[in-house]
């Protein structure tokens, strides 16, 4: 009688084998969704601090060319202006060769609020969209005097400025920052002789 | 069995670097933030110092201890205003740039150190210089 001697995996075998391969694709999925969530909260972290990085440069740079001009009726000095929705000030423009007004608007929503701003007669533009959770800007003018001079003292101007960005999804960690600007031009002018 | 065993570690090492580059890149979005606040502590700093007429930005060095809220700068009338900052120490440094007897500029470095996350211990640090004009001249 003929017998056939053939290899294969007993049923045994392949049990453990898919208890292992089981095993280990549940982990591999489970630390995958868990990597997944925690990059994508990341990314989202990420998206707010360039956000908040990039309205910060460019509302530092208009800050420092800020400067004291005369408004349109003479005489008086434009101020650098704060009320909680608006910020604006004059700019020294080296395009146009004149002042300009710039205007940074912020618009409070319930679901995120957004930033705009304007410079002289431009269409407005949006730098940062439904992503504000809160912002408050605050114009400080100090002045310094010497224990016994009888001078004017030294005059310091600066902005305040604290913002809170969050995404709508609110499973980021927010973006906050809380600082102080300081105007050199402007700065410059106020203690000029 | 052997074999499948095998293949299965394999197949593990392969995925560890993958899993690591998602871990990698939010551990670096960590360092950025603190950079960012660094970057922003400083601008802080120097900008104050340089918006001071050129007589009252007086030269010499201060540490942290000497940089706080509400502190003088160098002993004058002149306080700092400077934002809370966690795991970030300040220090700053003033010289003279002089030709002919004359100081034509002041040189000003400011460096910040922090932590590279929060509560971390390990310390990074970040410096800014600039040059301010005598404009008397």
């Amino acid at each position: 009688m003929k017998t056939f001697k053939t290899r294969a995996f007993t049923l045994v075998e392949i049990l453990v084998v898919c208890g292992i391969v089981s095993v280990f694709l549940g982990t591999a999925i489970m630390l995958f969704t868990n990597f997944r969530r925690s990059y994508s909260r990341s990314e989202g972290t990420a998206v707010l601090m360039q956000d908040g990085a990039l309205f910060l440069a460019r509302l530092r740079t208009d800050l420092n060319n800020a400067v004291i001009a005369p408004d349109a009726s003479g005489g008086t000095p434009a101020q650098l202006n704060t009320t909680p929705d608006q910020l604006s000030f004059m700019v020294y423009s080296s395009r146009e060769a004149k002042t300009l007004p710039v205007v940074y608007r912020y618009l409070a929503e319930e679901n995120g609020g957004s930033i705009f701003r304007r410079e002289g007669s431009e269409k407005e533009r949006e730098l940062i969209k439904d992503r504000v959770a809160s912002l408050t800007w605050q114009t400080e003018l100090e002045r310094f005097l010497e224990p016994e001079s009888t001078g004017s003292g030294t005059l310091r101007l600066s902005i305040g400025l604290d913002i809170k960005l969050k995404m709508k999804s609110g499973d980021e960690k927010p973006f906050s920052l809380k600082t102080s600007i300081f105007p050199a031009r402007l700065n410059r002018q106020l203690n000029s002789p | 069995m052997l074999e499948i065993v095998f293949s299965v570690g394999i197949l593990a090492l392969i995925m560890l670097p993958v899993f690591m580059t998602f871990s990698t890149g939010s551990r670096n979005i960590q360092l950025t933030d603190a950079e960012f606040r660094a970057h922003t502590a400083a601008i802080e700093l120097m900008e104050q110092i340089v918006s001071l007429p050129f007589e009252m930005i007086k030269s010499g060095e201060y540490d942290s201890d000497a940089i706080v809220d509400g502190g003088q700068f160098a002993g004058g009338p002149v306080l700092f205003k400077l934002s809370t900052a966690a795991d970030l120490w300040r220090a700053m440094k003033v010289e003279d740039i002089r030709r002919d007897g004359k100081i034509l500029f002041k040189k000003v470095t400011v460096t910040i150190r922090f932590a590279a996350a929060p509560g971390s211990e390990r310390i990074r640090e970040f410096f800014m210089k600039t040059l301010v004009a005598n404009e008397n001249l």
